[in-house]
């Protein structure tokens, strides 16, 4: 258990391609920290520089306030789950867990105690003269998992590590991870690319994009209070309604391309005319027109998930895409008009150029 | 492609059967011509089936020694072939699985450089530089001696193309698993990378074993001294033994005898081969 710094941290590979730069994080001792964004935006890079898999070419890294920089993967004292488990496929599950501590010349007793208390957590006991092919992929995380807490580091490193499995198991696997880390109360950085995970394991997220920070915060501050056009576009599903428009020239409304004007709640800075875009989340939409804000949704096609219903269509039948959701089961007609509102708190507001959050 | 029809199933059978029996023909009238005495292989029709003189002339092949051979018993050559075809195989084995660890593993200049410089040696087989190889031997002075007759045959461009085109296929993730397990690179070799390799070893233990037995040419050159007479080199004395009839009961016991050990190394090796199939998994 370990606090980390991480300070202006930079990849650049020989051949000039900048993988990461300028990344600061400081991650608390003990807290779950996930790194999420689209693929090739640096975030596993950031975790293999973590493990050092990967050479750093800039800035510092620091665990409990030693700089590890040059330090070989073994001498950092991380653990990392890899996603394709990265099992050793001639080893049974007990010498798998094994093959670290006694590289570390644990006396053995101490290595049979661990690993008896690993596989009772993670329910291996069964399994642990089995060989990976002969267990299913949920079985094989957790023995790699297994091989990351028997070594009582001070980082776990999670690399993808639900990927390449099904739906169901990941729900499962997820909400043991979660467990886990409360139970071992170690620092967990964790990568992913998918928000779902984000959401549900983070204490914080870091979200990245094209190898630089988009927001580092809670879950709900990155749903609530996105810090860019980015952010805002890739938390939530189905993803938030976007406009682009001018700003009015008391700051107080923006007129959308297609017509139609957003009145807003707090006027902003910024020179009329300035080109922003206007956010809104589906959910945040009601029907009625007793709102704030009041949105037309001409209907085109419906969504049926059971306990919700997504409708998508377009903004009083322009050009402009909308989407709403619904609770509960909800028939409309295609080509139906809708009436919906929200009220201007939950509106979002970005710069078009910089795509940073305004107001 | 699985048709049921009583005459195709005639047909595959009998084409099988054909060529069993061409295979096994030669292999067969080896061993029955091992069984008789000289005068039964010298006369028209040769005998298909077993002689009587079976006890008498392998005794006389493993113990005594026959002059037609150099007078150097079977079971001295036997035990010089099996030197050089076991120190052949495990050499190449060793060497082949170390430079493939090397090239693939390890960032060092001119990596490439050494890949292909292996590589190309392909083109050159022992024939091909059978001459400059015997000079570099015989100025070292390892003419007549077992390391003449297997070193300059350990070299092996395949086998090395062979394991590094397996280590290539072994995921990143393994070596880096291996690097946060505090292995080091000799570590990561011997406790990863050579349990993982053994169907690989098991099945070239199988073509070099049978490769360094085989070897006639190579150890026709190197040595002089009847003490280090190879068993392939021995039925060739026995054919080409001048003046004098071929002892053809001699020749055919001795082949029979020398197809033994390559026999022995394939069924043993076989079961681990196919063990090895099975279950290999990354």
């Amino acid at each position: 258990m370990a606090d980390l710094k991480i300070q202006e941290l930079g990849k650049t590979y020989p051949g000039g391609v900048t993988a990461v730069s300028d990344v600061n994080i400081d991650i608390a001792d003990g807290e779950f920290i996930v790194l999420v964004g689209p693929s090739g935006c640096g975030k596993s890079t950031i975790l293999r520089m973590i493990a050092g898999l990967e050479t750093i070419t800039t800035g510092e890294l620091q665990i409990e306030g030693r700089r590890v920089n040059n330090l070989e993967p073994g001498e950092r004292d991380i653990a990392m789950v890899f996603q394709n488990y990265a099992l050793y496929p001639h080893m049974s599950v007990r010498k798998n867990m094994e093959y670290g501590l006694k590289n570390e010349g644990l006396p053995k007793a101490q290595i049979a105690e661990r690993i008896a208390e690993a596989s009772r957590t993670l329910r291996l006991e069964d399994y642990l003269d089995r060989k990976p092919r002969q267990l299913s992929g949920g079985q094989r995380q957790r023995v790699a998992m297994g091989r990351a807490i028997v070594r009582d580091p001070k980082v776990f490193l999670f690399d993808e590590p639900l990927s390449n499995l099904d739906a169901k198991l990941r729900t499962q696997l997820r909400a043991e991870l979660k467990a886990l880390h409360n139970r071992l109360g170690a620092t967990f950085i964790y990568v992913t690319h998918d928000q779902v995970e984000a959401m549900s394991l983070a204490d914080r997220i870091v979200i990245m994009n094209h190898g630089v920070v988009e927001q580092i915060g809670t879950p709900m501050d990155l749903y609530l209070r996105p810090a860019s056009r980015f952010v805002a576009d890739f938390i939530g599903t189905p993803a938030m309604n976007m406009f682009e428009g001018k700003l009015s020239a008391d700051g107080g409304s923006v007129l959308v391309d297609g017509g139609h004007t957003f009145g807003l709640n707090t006027p902003v800075n910024g020179s009329a005319g300035t080109q922003v875009v206007i956010g809104i989340r589906p959910e945040h939409l009601h029907r009625g027109d007793g709102h704030d804000i009041r949105l037309p949704l001409t209907v085109g096609f419906v969504e049926q998930l059971g306990a919700d219903t997504v409708v998508h269509g377009t903004l009083n039948g322009g050009s402009e895409a909308l989407s709403v959701r619904f609770s509960g089961v909800q028939m409309p007609e295609t080509g139906s008009i809708i009436e919906l509102g929200c009220a201007a708190e939950n509106l979002h507001m970005f710069d078009v150029v910089t795509g940073r959050r305004l107001g | 492609m699985v048709e049921n029809r009583p005459v195709l199933t005639f047909v595959t059978h009998a084409v099988l059967i054909t060529g069993v029996v061409f295979l096994c023909f030669p292999v067969w009238m080896a061993v029955v011509a091992s069984t008789h005495g000289p005068e039964a292989l010298s006369q028209a029709p040769i005998p298909l089936w077993f002689g009587d003189r079976a006890w008498e002339n392998y005794s006389q092949l493993l113990a005594g020694g026959l002059p037609e051979a150099g007078g150097v018993p079977i079971g001295r050559m036997m035990f010089n072939s099996l030197i050089m075809a076991l120190v052949i195989t495990f050499g190449k084995i060793a060497i082949s699985i170390i430079s493939a660890y090397a090239i693939v593993y390890f960032r060092f200049p001119f990596r490439m450089g050494f890949f292909w410089m292996i590589f190309i040696t392909l083109m050159l087989p022992v024939e091909v530089r059978i001459l400059p190889t015997f000079d570099v031997v015989t100025k070292l002075g390892m003419l007549n001696s077992y390391y003449g007759l297997t070193i300059p045959l350990i070299a092996s461009a395949t086998a090395t193309f062979l394991f590094r085109q397996f280590f290539l296929t072994i995921p990143d993730e393994l070596v880096e698993a291996a690097r946060i397990d505090r292995a080091g690179p000799i570590r990561f070799f011997l406790d990863i990378l050579l349990p993982m390799s053994r169907t690989n070893i098991a099945a070239l233990f199988i073509i070099l074993f049978i490769f360094g037995w085989n070897q006639y040419l190579w150890p026709l050159l190197v040595t002089t001294d009847e003490g280090l007479y190879t068993v392939v080199m021995g039925i060739q004395r026995m054919v080409n033994s001048g003046e004098a009839l071929p002892v053809w009961h001699y020749i055919m016991g001795t082949a029979v005898l020398a197809m033994i050990p390559p026999v022995f190394v394939v069924i043993a090796m076989q079961k681990l081969f196919v063990k090895g199939l099975v279950e290999s998994e990354k």
